[in-house]
């Protein structure tokens, strides 16, 4: 760690005190809804200090909308987010992430499919910074989870412009739009960790960065075999509703994946069962209007996978101990337009550079 | 009193200019781009049936995004700007 004695070059606005200050982001259309923490100099040169940033460094460019995001303005929206500055590192690698041209930033912040930005954190530092990766994982309770995942929106919103009605046109969009931050539950999987599928090493922290729709929950107790689970799971990635060529994150319960390697699966055999079985007749698809033209006899019989391949499929093992209830989450994208893209965490966080 | 910091980000300030003007479109050629989303080729039809009435247009071309989350293919825009007097763009979904 180290202190830039670079100034930040923010605008400052004085106000009399901490509630008028939370009025005033309020006011000014700086929060997602929610009360914000004030953002002083004191706050955003700890944050700075954490990355071993200075704070005109430019860690995302959106060339659409063309905004260069700075590092002072990354630490701006962590404060009022309640990040502690240790999470910086977290927020700079996914940003990073973001700004892959495979993420296809601006799309995915703007669409009317109304996507939010999954975060899926490996590696030892989830333990470091308490991420929670266990019971109620995509809901509340964690500071590391709710903040991380809220101060990504921040950014979207306050820094990237992405305003709702205005370059934000999501039809509905979807709760975790407002904070969607999970762990990956890694001593509970028999298998290897996502950040290993994705080829990285067992003992590197990473984030993985997903334009996602909501967690579509997968119910199943009463069966207790893995052809039970892959059976519900499957037809769940089938359901018309996502159905698409895009990818799948799949989050299965500590629960279903034991059950799955008592029974002998393994991770590349599941997802190559799971691409096999969620499928649906062309016929189906145009009935359901999720392709153009009417029916004709050959439709019937030709069959649309979801996704492309196997390797479409990310599974992840996520939740607390009891209850059968997995989780399967489609992808923004309807094709290949915004893929699920990795990045280490490193304390000295160096960006790469620009977006599309 | 304290003082607070802004998060926003402005846009950076970039130059260009405005092509010039073709004043009317008789004997233009037409470029209509469409976003890929439904209807958008509805609507670019609709401007080149409403355009007919008023000059005698010169050839039209149809073009399309592969896209419509990202920008348009460099060559999609090459060959506009190549062949093209004007070019109406038009957003379906």
């Amino acid at each position: 760690m180290r202190s830039s004695p670079a100034r930040l070059t923010a605008d400052a606005l004085s106000v009399p005190g901490w509630p008028e200050a939370v009025e005033t982001y309020f006011d000014r259309g700086w929060s997602d809804g929610l009360p914000v923490v004030p953002a002083t100099e004191d706050s955003v040169r700890a944050c700075l200090d954490a990355a071993g940033l200075d704070p005109g460094t430019v860690v995302l460019t959106e060339p659409v909308r063309r905004r260069a995001v700075t590092a002072e303005k990354v630490a701006i929206n962590a404060v009022l987010a309640g990040c502690r500055p240790e999470y910086m590192p977290v927020l700079l690698a996914a940003l990073d992430a973001m700004a892959d041209s495979a993420f296809t930033l601006h799309g995915a912040i703007t669409s009317t499919g109304g996507s939010a930005s999954l975060l899926i954190v490996n590696g030892p530092v989830r333990h470091a910074l308490a991420f929670n990766s266990g019971t109620n994982v995509f809901g509340p309770g964690w500071r590391a989870n709710a903040t991380v995942g809220r101060a990504i929106r921040l950014i979207t919103l306050n820094a990237l412009g992405a305003q709702p009605g205005v370059l934000d046109r999501s039809t509905q969009g979807h709760p975790g739009k407002y904070a969607y931050c999970i762990a990956e539950n890694e001593e509970e999987n028999p298998w290897e960790p996502l950040h290993v599928t994705r080829g990285f090493a067992r003992g590197a922290s990473t984030v993985t960065v997903f334009a996602a729709e909501g967690p579509h929950n997968v119910l199943s107790h009463y069966g207790a075999t893995a052809d039970a689970i892959i059976l519900a799971i499957a037809d769940s990635m089938a359901g018309l509703g996502s159905f698409s060529r895009g990818e799948s994150v799949v989050v299965l319960a500590p629960e279903h994946v034991a059950m799955l390697a008592r029974d002998g699966w393994t991770k590349p055999r599941l997802r190559e069962a799971l691409y096999a079985r969620a499928r649906r007749t062309r016929a189906d698809l145009k009935r359901g209007g999720k392709v153009a033209g009417a029916v004709t006899p050959d439709d019937e019989t030709h069959w649309v996978h979801r996704g492309t391949g196997a390797d479409d499929i990310h599974i992840v093992v996520a939740g607390g101990g009891a209850g059968g209830h997995s989780a399967f989450i489609p992808s923004w994208s309807r094709e290949r337009n915004s893929l699920a893209v990795t990045r280490e965490i490193r304390l000295a966080a160096i960006p790469r550079g620009g977006a599309s | 009193m304290i003082r607070i910091l802004d998060p926003t980000v402005a846009p950076e300030p970039t130059e260009s200019t405005l092509a010039k003007r073709v004043g009317d479109l008789d004997g233009k050629v037409v470029g209509l781009l469409s976003n890929s989303k439904v209807n958008g080729d509805v609507l670019l039809d609709l401007v080149r049936e409403e355009l007919a009435t008023h000059y005698r247009l010169g050839d039209v071309v149809i073009m399309t995004k592969s896209s419509a989350s990202r920008v348009a293919d460099d060559a999609v825009l090459d060959t506009l700007a190549r062949r093209c007097d004007v070019v109406v763009t038009a957003v379906g979904d």
